[in-house]
């Protein structure tokens, strides 16, 4: 139902839903709606041939002086006949095929897949033309060989369907509990692949209307029946291009684009609708942030100030807050953890901060003061100079950041040299090597590509590019997700010691409160998009002001106390479209009472860059600011 | 497994397709009604002498596949036909005064290429320009239009889109209707040049047109994938211009998607070429084979198949050699 009303939405698709309709409806009604009989005898006389539009035939006569308009609307008969009918076999003997060589796979897939790799090389126009010139032209050897000639994307295409419905966990426990192969075909993966098969099936039948028509141009149609393609190679080949009579071109070739063009819509909208592509990418026109005036922070210890820091993210029709308000301040050399669970806001605030929000994302208002500066205030090309830098990222997941055909030394030099040009590029090449050292993968690997290192070499890698142009400021999120506990510990080893021996400051941002005790000065704690509380470690460690703050606690292991049982916190974080009007907590928050459910609380401040957001510490904080 | 040998093997399945080509289209048009050969021999005015010497000099009266009796194991008409193919002989053609296949393939085949290299060129510079630039501009009316060309050249059949221009520019550019040269010009070596250039023009525009929208979808999905790829973001966050990005980072990462599908639609290619060189009657393989299908001149049409199954498995091939250098990850099967 879903389905239906994304589709009912998509122009493409009703566009091409109305088309092909039309166009069975013209076929069906084909001998009202003719003005004249086409395959009845007539005589025709020298003079009717080729007679220009006119009001007795409103498309003119074509080279046997038959009315070119009934023709027309005869022709769509054996367009769609064929296009209908190979289309059903091309996609019954592609599903067959490819639901055995996916569910199967082995030897017997293996084969399979040979097969439809050698049909796929064969040139399919040339194989159909010579094997209806040695059957004969009759409709049903058209269809026929149309039909078992086209079956080769559908075979692909459900095989790969196939292939990942057969690991997926219902079919695994089917199979488990001793389902027989039938039974979990037909329960179990036919449904998931039906689908997709029939927006197959649409596209196919296009190329099956495409295929008929080009073999009767090529003079290849069944010789009784008249087809647009037909047509078109009669008026061709009967001097209709000196002559100048449009007419008996320009309506059947228009007539097969409209079927055609029709399908094709009708295909993708349906492959679209089952199989989205969002399809937005991280080059697409940056939404200009709105800026706000402000002036740098005055003391000369603050490295990076985020004030008041607004994201959006635009889905669909309203615009969704993804971090309201964030202010976060980093000194030179500090070390800062950004906690909280998935979906918190923790990330988005920190790729806002540097300017590198994903397509759809951007800031709508605060400030990021970073050396003097507000990055939100400065366009791409003033920013550009000053990445890599001035900042730099570990990105998440550091499998994909790094680029596969180019060598890993090739793309630390590549950051040196394009931010310092003076570096030869022997110079930087040495210099990657040397990076690469420090964090503990030899010399000799710069040569290496992505692919052949490890994950953690990747991770290690990763942060030597983000080292590369010494940078006061690294970013690192979730630096050690992925990664065997073994090195997780030895990269956030590394992490720290380099932050030391460089004298960067580094915000790290994970969901693991023991890293962040480890290696930071600092916590920042983030709920909902918004900072509830933060301090130093000792502090916020020691004694949390926020309720989240201290469940989260309790749901982390202590070595102090290995006897206490770990508690979750029930629920999850709040979806960015059904932000609670009150504390964003209230709802999971088991002190919460009335005011936090319609009241939003602001964060206090409990002493020098020291804050909480719960309406529990207002008694403390008024206690702070009045003494 | 090396690179290499990983190669060798590619060439190995290859030849190996194209051994079953070979098979294939023996059978085809052996096993099917209306064997060609035996078509020859049916004439009713032969005398049974006649009928018996003929079917000695095609080798008729040996057996299809293997030969048990006299005259060992091989000598039988598959092995003649593969015997006969190892010297280039395609056999003798019915309706072009008993030519050798082989020779009207050979001139076929260069004409064919001089309509399909210029225009498959063009037609990836612009669909790779286009495409990229479409997928940057992701969403804006640039896209759409770029689209909306797209799907209405896929649903132009190719031989429509060759009749439309070939009426516009035969009357309103007074370009010729078809054929290689005018014939009987003959006014000098620039002259001729100029001559054939205008005779080329139209056919490899519609060809052009046509490969365009697919090579432009292509390269647009693939770089829409590329561009959200983990690592543009990493470029993007060390400072590089977009240009930079796109030139040091993305375009050789999307083209290997592209090299796999031009080489998956030669077959595309074939039909096209078919088709343009019906309409402009371009004296190439395409036309050819059409030429043999009216005539039911078989040997002509089993040995144009025959080379255009092969030019596909080759430029098939050829693709893999160039992914093989483009992607340093494909190391194993």
């Amino acid at each position: 139902m879903k389905a239906f009303n994304r589709f009912r939405h998509s122009k493409m698709g009703m566009t091409g839903a109305v088309m092909l309709l039309l166009a069975v409806l013209v076929a069906i009604f084909a001998p009202l709606l003719a003005p004249y009989d086409p395959y009845a005898p007539s005589s025709p006389t020298i003079e009717d041939i080729y007679d220009s539009p006119s009001g007795a035939h409103l498309l003119g006569t074509d080279d046997g002086g038959e009315d070119v308009l009934s023709g027309l609307i005869y022709g769509s008969r054996v367009s769609l006949i064929v296009g209908f009918s190979a289309a059903f076999i091309s996609v019954l003997i592609g599903g067959v095929i490819g639901l055995v060589a996916g569910f199967r796979g082995g030897h017997t897939g293996n084969l399979l897949m040979r097969f439809t790799d050698f049909f796929l090389v064969i040139p399919d126009l040339a194989l159909q033309i010579v094997i209806v010139a040695i059957l004969g032209q009759s409709l049903r050897n058209i269809i026929i060989v149309i039909g078992v000639l086209g079956w080769t994307t559908t075979a692909r295409l459900v095989r790969a369907q196939t292939l990942t419905v057969r690991e997926r966990k219902f079919v695994l426990r089917a199979r488990a509990v001793g389902g027989s192969d039938f039974y979990i075909l037909r329960r179990h993966v036919l449904p998931q692949v039906l689908p997709l098969m029939l927006a197959n099936t649409v596209l196919v039948i296009s190329l099956a209307i495409l295929s008929e028509s080009t073999l009767a141009f090529i003079g290849l149609g069944d010789p009784t029946l008249i087809s647009w393609g037909q047509m078109l190679n009669f008026a061709f080949s009967r001097g209709a291009v000196s002559a100048g009579a449009w007419w008996a071109l320009i309506p059947p070739g228009m007539a097969i684009v409209w079927v055609v063009l029709g399908t094709t819509l009708l295909g993708n909208a349906l492959e679209e609708m089952l199989n989205p592509r969002l399809g937005r990418h991280h080059l697409e026109k940056e939404v200009p942030p709105k800026a706000e005036p402000g002036s740098p922070p005055d003391r000369p210890e603050v490295l990076l100030s985020i004030r008041n820091l607004k994201v959006s993210f635009e889905v669909g029709h309203a615009p969704l807050i993804a971090a309201d308000g964030v202010s976060i301040d980093v000194h030179r050399g500090e070390a800062v953890g950004l906690v909280g669970e998935s979906g918190c806001g923790k990330t988005t605030t920190m790729l806002a901060a540097l300017r590198l929000l994903p397509p759809g994302g951007a800031i709508a208002g605060g400030q990021v003061w970073l050396d003097g500066r507000d990055l939100v205030a400065l366009t791409p090309d003033e920013l550009r100079p000053l990445r890599w830098r001035h900042f730099s990222m570990v990105f998440q997941g550091a499998m994909n950041a790094l680029n596969p055909v180019k060598t890993v030394g090739w793309q630390i030099a590549e950051a040196i040299r394009h931010h310092d040009p003076q570096v030869s590029p022997d110079g930087a090449d040495a210099e990657a090597g040397r990076l690469l050292e420090t964090v503990g993968i030899g010399r000799d690997r710069a040569g290496d590509y992505p692919h052949e290192f490890s994950g953690g070499m990747r991770q290690r890698a990763m942060i030597a590019l983000a080292l590369a142009c010494g940078p006061g400021l690294v970013v690192a999120d979730e630096p050690t997700t992925a990664l065997d506990v073994m090195i997780q510990a030895q990269i956030m080893d590394l992490l720290a010691s380099l932050r030391a021996e460089m004298n960067m400051s580094l915000v790290l941002i994970t969901h693991d409160l023991g890293v962040v005790a480890e290696t930071c000065d600092r916590a920042v704690v983030m709920y909902g998009g918004v900072v509830v509380e933060q301090g130093t470690i000792a502090e916020v460690f020691r004694d949390p002001q926020h309720p989240y703050t201290r469940l989260l606690l309790a749901a982390f292991p202590d070595i102090d106390e290995p006897e206490r049982l770990l508690a979750s916190i029930p629920g999850t974080p709040p979806r960015l479209d059904e932000i609670p009007p009150g504390c964003r907590f209230a709802p999971r928050c088991p002190q919460a009472f009335e005011r936090c459910h319609t009241e939003r609380p602001p964060c206090y401040p409990l002493g020098p860059r020291r804050e909480s957001a719960c309406f529990l510490v207002e008694r403390t904080w008024q206690g702070v600011s009045d003494g | 497994m090396t690179r290499g040998s990983l190669f060798l093997r590619k060439a190995l399945w290859a030849l190996v397709t194209i051994l079953v080509v070979i098979t294939f289209n023996f059978f085809l048009f052996r096993v099917l009604p209306g064997d060609p050969a035996k078509a020859g021999i049916k004439d009713p005015r032969l005398s049974p002498e006649m009928v018996a010497t003929l079917q000695e000099r095609y080798g008729l009266d040996k057996p299809v596949l293997f030969n048990t009796g006299e005259g060992g194991l091989f000598d039988s008409q598959y092995f003649r036909y593969l015997g006969a193919l190892a010297h280039g002989d395609l056999g003798t053609s019915y309706a072009y005064k008993n030519q050798p296949v082989s020779s009207l393939l050979g001139s076929a085949l260069v004409n064919t290429l001089w309509l399909v290299l210029p225009a498959d060129i063009l037609a990836i510079i612009l669909g790779v320009l286009l495409g990229l630039v479409a997928a940057w501009r992701r969403g804006t009316k640039l896209d759409v239009s770029a689209l909306m060309f797209a799907l209405f050249t896929w649903a132009l059949p190719t031989f429509f889109l060759g009749i439309l221009l070939l009426f516009f520019g035969s009357h309103y550019l007074g370009l010729p209707t078809g054929g290689r040269v005018t014939i009987g010009l003959d006014q000098g070596f620039w002259a001729t040049a100029g001559d054939i250039l205008r005779h080329l023009l139209l056919p490899t525009l519609t060809f052009a047109l046509v490969l365009l929208g697919e090579y432009m979808l292509i390269m647009r999905s693939s770089v829409v994938e590329v561009f959200s790829e983990d690592y543009i973001l990493t470029a993007k966050a060390k400072g590089l211009t977009t240009f930079q990005i796109i030139r040091r980072h993305a375009f050789r990462n999307a083209m290997l998607p592209l090299v796999t599908l031009i080489a998956l639609n030669l077959g595309f290619t074939v039909s096209g070429a078919i088709q343009v060189e019906t309409v402009f009657s371009w004296p190439g393989l395409g036309k050819l084979t059409v030429d043999a299908v009216a005539q039911r001149d078989y040997p002509l049409l089993q040995g144009a198949f025959l080379m255009l199954a092969i030019s596909v498995v080759l430029a098939n091939l050829a693709a893999e050699l160039v992914y093989l250098r483009l992607d340093p990850r494909v190391t194993e099967a």
